[in-house]
């Protein structure tokens, strides 16, 4: 039995073994980990797919390795140990945009046409008897002299069988794409990557970028590239909310939970996307059309000892403080373990980033695509205020508000503001009481809740 | 001495050396075929796949023969004339070969005939009648084969001691034989001598007879062996041999006696051993294996950059055409054609009566390497073609990849199961489905009807067989 890299996420097509947990010849039970995957995501395991014994192990930590492709074989206790058909492919790089078109369809069609041709970047052959993928022994001559792996072709034919019609679009594919590349970076001014010796002007050491700082990279490049930025600034009062987590705080942490300035912000921005729809919502960029979403889903910037990861708060505006607290805390813990699942990353509607207990003023986050706004909260602290008429000191927040222009115009963002600092101050004593039964069915959910995310 | 050029040497002139110096000059070569028997062809020619079917043919002949006054048909016993046997099937053989070396001429493949030995990795000695001939080339392919193993044990310099080579030039019919090995081999020359009359006992050191092939795939071959020979001994190992005045006295454990018995002659069929000895490969970079096997990539390179090795030399499969497959492997990679061996489906044959054939994945394989299959099994009893000669002692078999209905695998017994297994090559190696085979129209009465029907019968409407209730036992009564 092989063991694959299986579909990870969506838009995830590789990852890196980062380490190894079993040897050739040790015996395995089901489900128990194999080996450990950095995806550019998070770090996923890989379990057993059954009770035997690891007859043979296809990479070694640091490989890089696509989905679908063979990492080890298992055979059944008593059975004699198994060739894996097929080594793990090398993946492609650098990853091709998702935008790149898939092949245009060929110039003769079959009457009845009923498969389209997918996009074969992400294209991978699966077979559970792991055997190559159906093709002609010509077809799969002229692919060995070619150097194609037919593994990435998908087969038009009945059983997914390659014919030399999809062997032609997945060249002409692969030729289309590498024009698209070249002819984007010229438009784009780009110029090619130059080596400097900076050790010129003194000692230097060099360290290979992690997959992380890889797809931060490009993700904040790509957003910067195309989004028109524009950042609303402000100060909000948080003397009343302060007064109102005063009184709160110790009953929550009795409660076993940490009652903390974000935690009030979810809210309050929950609220305030609720009266500004457009701050919740998505360009498609493909069909020109405005996506609103009827649902709150924050994402919470965590700064990690490997670089930034932003967790995902799932029907924000389905949960009270409490439950927020503790989801909260325990996202940010596994996040900055590297535990997340790919479910826990995946399906922001709009994101915050704190820096508060850094420190600093005003920033100027960068919107993270396809969201279309991002909250920015610098360091509170007591400032001088004026109120009614007379200068006196308040506890303010400077917040920062970036967002998409192409869909949001100045006068939006400053209302959003507006009424998010309102927000903040609004909060009241029915928010915050903990009902004693409520209490205890929140401090039963959770840790089952956590539980079964754990397992996945 | 005689110093000569070439581009390509193939030393050994068996199916994949004369395949390969053809081909080589296919592609404009200048090539030399070393051969050190005096006629081209080696085993498989002349002591092995075609003896033993011409044998096979005439063995056949007097079952046939005998087995058919139910048809109302009789004949008086059999008259066989040894000699005259000898000289048809030698016949076959000198046909053959001329015809391999006519072809050899119209291609310029200059055959050079003497025992080749490596001087180095670029010069080969050969000794031959005229003296030595020192051939400098640029590329070499071995195909040099393999020959029967004779343990030291049983190597008495008796001649009543034979392998299949002396065993195909039947010097007599011996009263008692006794065949060491289940093996193909064994199992084809052991019909051969119980159809011309001999009392023939098999020993099989493992569970079973013809190892390796699916159980429901041998179990007619079984049934005739049980009826055609005398026993069949399994888990039996010979301890001896002794030579006892005109008989061979063998001493051997089964079942946890030890026994001893005479025999008139005795054909042990224990495997194959490669020729990779005395012929200078230590001169070269070709490295061996364990069992003295040349080592080779996917593309019949060995670990010499100038020298390929194919066919039994090379190890894997020793059949003659997986050696005419390396040919062309060899040959299109030495003239610059990228070829692997890859995902190549290698058929196998076994000329029992009733003959038995598979190709892909077998049963036995995906249970032992957990792949989950389904297989589909079409009984003989249900084909009109096989109930018009009597032969419904046959099954055919799809192994089949559930996910995509693709044909994973084709294993067959029954007569003249060699022949059908080829569109079970084809099939794998399209990567058809169930459904296309189901589809393509098979003529009728014939025996590749079954293939049509077993691919129909997964999809549960074969006309002349009836699904059991659950799809997934697969089992089918006949009509």
């Amino acid at each position: 039995m092989d063991v694959r890299v299986p579909q990870l996420a969506e838009g995830v097509t590789s990852g890196t073994v980062v380490s190894l947990l079993v040897k050739e010849g040790e015996s395995v039970k089901k489900e128990q980990t194999l080996l450990e995957l950095e995806t550019n995501k998070a770090v996923a395991t890989i379990p057993s797919p059954g009770e035997g014994t690891i007859a043979k192990i296809l990479v070694s930590e640091g490989d890089e390795v696509a989905v679908g492709s063979v990492l080890m074989s298992l055979s059944a206790d008593g059975a004699a140990p198994v060739e894996a058909s097929q080594p793990a492919a090398a993946v492609p790089s650098p990853s091709a945009p998702a935008s790149i078109p898939a092949p245009a369809a060929a110039v003769q069609q079959s009457p009845v046409q009923t498969t389209t041709v997918q996009a074969p970047v992400t294209y991978q052959y699966q077979s559970l008897a792991g055997s190559p993928p159906p093709a002609s022994p010509s077809i799969r001559k002229m692919a060995f002299q070619l150097g194609i792996d037919l593994m990435r072709v998908k087969g038009s034919e009945n059983g997914g069988r390659i014919v030399l019609e999809d062997v032609k679009n997945y060249i002409q594919f692969l030729q289309a794409k590498a024009f698209s590349e070249t002819g984007s970076s010229a438009a784009s001014g780009t110029k090619p990557a130059k080596t400097v010796d900076f050790s010129k002007w003194g000692e230097v050491s060099r360290k290979k970028m992690s997959r992380l700082r890889r797809t931060i990279s490009e993700q904040m490049s790509d957003c910067w590239r195309t989004i028109p930025h524009v950042t609303q600034f402000d100060d909000a009062s948080l003397d009343a909310l302060m007064k109102l987590r005063k009184k709160y705080v110790e009953d929550y942490k009795k409660a076993g939970a940490s009652l903390t300035v974000t935690t009030f912000v979810l809210k309050a921005v929950v609220d305030t996307l609720k009266k500004h729809p457009i701050f919740n919502a998505s360009i498609d960029e493909a069909t020109d059309e405005v996506v609103y979403k009827e649902y709150y889903n924050l994402g919470i910037a965590v700064d990690t000892d490997q670089g930034l990861i932003v967790p995902v708060i799932r029907n924000v505006d389905r949960k009270n403080l409490f439950e927020l607290s503790l989801e909260l805390a325990d996202l940010a813990a596994r996040t900055r373990d590297r535990k997340v699942s790919m479910d826990d990353l995946q399906g922001a509607s709009f994101t915050i980033s704190n820096q508060g207990g850094i420190g600093g003023t005003h920033f100027t986050p960068i919107v993270n695509k396809p969201e279309v706004a991002i909250l920015g909260l610098g360091k509170g602290g007591i400032k001088p205020v004026v109120k009614d008429g007379k200068i006196t000191t308040g506890l303010t927040m400077p917040v920062a508000l970036s967002y998409d222009h192409r869909l949001i115009d100045g006068g939006s963002a400053a209302r959003f503001m507006t009424d998010f600092c309102l927000a903040l101050q609004n909060f009241t004593d029915a928010d915050l009481k903990l009902t004693g039964s409520k209490q205890s069915s929140q401090k039963k959910a959770s840790p089952n809740k956590s539980k079964k995310r754990g397992k996945k | 001495m005689i110093n000569i050029e070439t581009e390509v040497v193939v030393v050994g002139a068996g199916p994949g050396g004369y395949a390969a110096a053809f081909y080589a000059a296919d592609h404009g070569k200048k090539v030399i075929l070393i051969e050190r028997d005096e006629r081209l062809g080696g085993v498989c020619l002349n002591r092995g796949c075609i003896p033993s079917k011409a044998l096979l043919h005439a063995a056949k002949l007097i079952s046939e023969a005998k087995e058919s006054s139910f048809r109302g048909i009789e004949f008086a016993e059999p008259k066989i004339n040894l000699d005259k046997m000898r000289e048809w099937k030698n016949s076959i053989i000198t046909k053959l070969s001329q015809g391999i070396a006519s072809l050899g001429q119209r291609r310029n493949v200059e055959v050079i005939y003497g025992r080749g030995y490596f001087e180095g990795n670029d010069t080969i000695r050969v000794e031959t009648s005229e003296g030595q001939k020192f051939i400098k080339y640029q590329k070499a392919i071995i195909a040099v084969g393999s020959k029967p193993a004779l343990p030291a044990a049983f190597d008495l310099g008796n001649p009543r001691i034979m392998t299949s080579t002396e065993a195909l030039e039947i010097e007599e019919i011996p009263q008692k034989l006794l065949v060491v090995g289940g093996g193909y081999i064994g199992m084809e020359l052991g019909t051969v001598y119980a159809s011309m009359g001999s009392e023939v006992t098999m020993v099989e050191a493992m569970d079973s007879i013809l190892m390796g092939a699916d159980p429901d795939l041998i179990r007619p071959v079984k049934d005739y062996a049980a009826k055609a020979f005398k026993e069949v001994r399994t888990k039996a190992k010979v301890l001896s041999m002794a030579t006892q005045k005109k008989q061979i006295s063998v001493k051997m454990e089964h079942e946890g006696k030890a026994t001893e018995e005479l025999y008139d002659r005795v054909l042990v069929s224990v495997g194959r051993v490669p020729n990779s000895d005395d012929m200078g490969l230590e001169n070269t970079k070709v490295q061996l294996d364990a069992k003295k096997f040349i080592q080779v990539n996917d593309r019949c390179q060995t670990s010499d950059p100038n020298i390929c090795a194919i066919g039994d030399i090379a190890g894997g499969v020793l059949l003659a055409h997986k050696a005419a497959k390396e040919a062309r492997i060899a040959v299109e990679n030495i003239v610059g054609e990228a070829s692997t061996s890859k995902d190549v489906i290698i058929p196998a044959v076994v000329f029992t009566d009733p003959e038995v054939a598979w190709c892909g994945l077998t049963e036995t394989e995906a249970k032992q390497k957990g792949i989950e299959v389904k297989s589909v099994k079409f009984p003989w009893s249900a084909s009109g073609r096989a109930l018009t000669f009597d032969r419904t002692d046959g099954l055919t078999k799809l192994v089949i990849e559930p996910e995509t209905d693709r044909i994973l695998g084709v294993g067959i017994v029954g007569h003249g199961a060699g022949e059908l297994i080829s569109e079970g090559v084809l099939a794998v190696e399209m990567g058809a489905t169930a459904k296309d085979l189901a589809e393509s129209v098979h003529p009728h009465p014939t025996l590749s009807e079954t293939l049509m029907e077993s691919a129909e019968l997964f999809y549960g409407y074969a006309t002349h067989a009836v699904m059991r209730r659950r799809p997934s036992e697969t089992s089918v009564a006949a009509s």
